[in-house]
């Protein structure tokens, strides 16, 4: 039986493209376009595997994956963050004693938050994160370190 | 008190003398059987000449030394030999004369050590001071430079005094204005002006400079006091460059995160087109095309987006009915609104007035606030009871100089932060669609007919977009400020 990949994204395209890839590589694509239908879905389908966008409407993707890793049944759930959140973090780190404002400091404060907290609660963290544009060989690759074919 | 035998009292005693002396002579001519009158010749002959000789040996005797002394005595204050002082040991005419002129050298000699002390002191401040002095006489020539001045541009004074003051000016342009400025005032503060040194190097110095004048108020030069500024200058162009390249990082940034997105369709796509000839999947092939489409689509728009953006915006104005314009946008973006379950409802008085404007762009920019307004209320998790909905409204001020068309949405809403920032071009929350550049051009096109934009919001419950427009606006072809937007939340 064919493994069940989750793919939460609000983005259409992406939803469409990985599904594509996933089924081309033998698993079971199964997609939701929001964090809340997204963990809807986990709950009903149990997916071996989450792709996780970050920026989304209804529930972001921290916040999603924050609800996932709470419950003893997906606490070692494989996901992936689709986003360059971890570039953006290395950047952060980089960062000395630039006061100069610039336009996505917001969003960089709230990521760094959203991991410090996860940090501090003890969560395992998101196994890897893929930035866009998401190239769909890459992603199937990583799928199949994670959890075979 | 001491006494002194006069030369007047020396005189009355010689002529005395001298009288009696005739009176002698005369008495032995007589005796001798002369006649009377040529007694009185020979007497008065014999008295005169021994009164010449008398006379002589007295101004040889009392008068000459005193006067040599007293000529000896200015000789040597002419010399600067502010020490010598006459002997005054006569008691005489004479001896108070040398008081005198001692009392007069005393004075003298303080006041020019006064003088000298407070020369001294000038000195020290003009040598001391860490600035550039340099003062020029009335023809253009240089009279002295300090130290200050010496260590900045390599002369000295002794090389330098003299020479016309052109050769500093790295820029001759620059001496004639400061001489046109000085014509008009005494003073010219803080001038800035290019110095070369004798390396030939370039500095770039401060001045203020201040016209001197004699005790008479003549113009016989000029001060300047400055500083060099050289460090301070090539800082600050530093920094200007960094500044620049911090403002290009930030849109290079935005940029590359709008079109992240875009690249992301065209990518998913060609996998799509790749998989689906690969497997003749014609349905793949065609989805995966629109998606490439999609992607070159939006990548085309933001770059018109963009020249949008940087053009010069001249508003075609008219009087124009906001009510009708208000309800042609109902019909256009209605449909797509409930589309997506939000409900839109348009709210309109009958008592608005036309505005002069350019109807194109006030269209443009109430689509972009609505379709935002749309978009925040299908980020927003809404309870059951709550139905997304954007209420789009038009009416006058109050005192019915402006008209007012009103977005209000109950979504998502914006923090403070976001707030700030959504006129800022490339600031963009919606990571999948939009260009970034939407409210930044929409708020041009609102500053270009003399009016604004103000917003409200709160998170979760909604946003209140205002856009404020003169009601005899009369559509400005020169723009002001256009970052300046009337915001509170």
């Amino acid at each position: 039986m064919a493994k069940k990949v989750l793919v939460v994204d609000d983005d259409e395209n992406t939803r469409k493209f990985l599904s594509a890839a996933l089924v081309e590589n033998g698993y079971e694509p199964i997609t939701a376009e929001n964090g809340k239908i997204g963990l809807e879905k986990i709950m009903s389908e149990k997916p071996e595997l989450v792709l996780l966008d970050v920026m989304m409407p209804k529930k972001t993707g921290f916040v999603l994956f924050k609800q996932i890793r709470r419950e003893e049944e997906f606490k070692d759930l494989p996901v992936i963050m689709l986003t360059g959140v971890a570039e953006v973090l290395e950047d952060l780190d980089a960062e000395s004693g630039d006061t100069h404002e610039r336009p996505y400091d917001a969003l960089r404060e709230k990521m760094r938050q959203a991991i410090k907290e996860m940090k501090e609660e003890g969560l395992v963290k998101p196994n890897m994160f893929i930035d866009k544009p998401i190239d769909p060989e890459l992603v199937i690759s990583k799928i199949k370190e994670l959890i075979g074919t | 008190m001491i006494t002194r035998v006069t030369i007047f009292w020396k005189l009355i005693v010689a002529f005395i003398i001298l009288f009696l002396v005739e009176l002698l002579i005369l008495q032995a001519f007589n005796a001798a059987g002369l006649s009377p009158l040529l007694s009185n010749i020979l007497a008065i002959t014999v008295m005169l000449l021994i009164g010449c000789f008398t006379a002589a040996y007295f101004i040889r005797l009392y008068i000459k030394p005193p006067i040599e002394q007293l000529h000896k005595g200015m000789n040597m204050l002419a010399e600067r030999k502010y020490n010598f002082r006459l002997e005054e040991d006569k008691k005489d005419e004479f001896g108070s004369l040398a008081s005198s002129f001692n009392e007069m050298a005393d004075m003298l000699t303080s006041s020019l050590t006064e003088l000298k002390r407070n020369r001294d002191y000038l000195e020290s401040i003009f040598e001391g001071s860490a600035d550039i002095i340099i003062t020029v006489n009335d023809a253009g020539n240089i009279r002295t430079i300090n130290t200050g001045a010496e260590n900045t541009l390599g002369y000295n004074q002794m090389e330098i005094a003299g020479k016309p003051i052109d050769i500093l000016f790295a820029d001759p342009e620059e001496k004639d204005i400061a001489i046109q400025k000085l014509r008009l005032s005494e003073n010219v503060v803080n001038y800035e002006m290019r110095f070369i040194t004798k390396q030939k190097e370039e500095r770039n110095v401060l001045f203020t400079l201040t016209r001197l004048h004699n005790s008479n108020g003549a113009v016989i030069g000029t001060i300047g006091i400055g500083k060099d500024i050289t460090e301070e200058k090539r800082l600050q162009k530093k920094l200007i460059q960094s500044q620049r390249l911090a403002a290009i990082g930030e849109v290079f940034t935005g940029i590359q995160h709008s079109m992240k997105n875009m690249l992301n369709a065209c990518k998913g796509g060609s996998y799509m087109v790749r998989t689906g000839l690969k497997n003749e999947n014609h349905k793949m092939l065609i989805e995966g095309w629109a998606m490439v489409e999609e992607g070159i689509f939006r990548m085309t728009a933001m770059s018109m987006d963009m020249l949008k953006y940087v053009k010069e915006w001249k508003p075609r104005v008219k009087l124009v009915d906001i009510q009708k314009l208000l309800i042609d946008i109902d019909g256009v973006i209605g449909k797509t609104a409930r589309d997506k379950s939000v409900e839109l409802k348009l709210d309109v008085s009958s008592d608005i007035p036309t505005v002069l404007c350019d109807s194109q762009m006030i269209h443009s920019a109430v689509m972009d606030i609505v379709s935002n307004a749309i978009d925040a209320c299908l980020w927003k998790d809404y309870d059951k009871d709550e139905i997304p909905e954007v209420k789009l409204s038009t009416y006058l001020s109050e005192d019915n100089e402006k008209s007012i068309i009103e977005v209000v949405d109950n979504g998502c809403g914006m923090s403070e932060r976001v707030i700030e920032n959504i006129f800022t071009p490339f600031f963009s929350t919606k990571s999948k669609a939009g260009t970034g550049l939407g409210l930044s051009i929409t708020s041009r096109m609102i500053d270009v007919h003399g009016g604004n934009i103000e917003v409200e919001s709160e998170t979760d419950v909604g946003t209140t977009f205002r856009i404020v427009l003169p009601v005899n606006a009369t559509g400005r072809n020169k723009e002001n400020d256009h970052g300046k937007k009337s915001i509170s939340s």
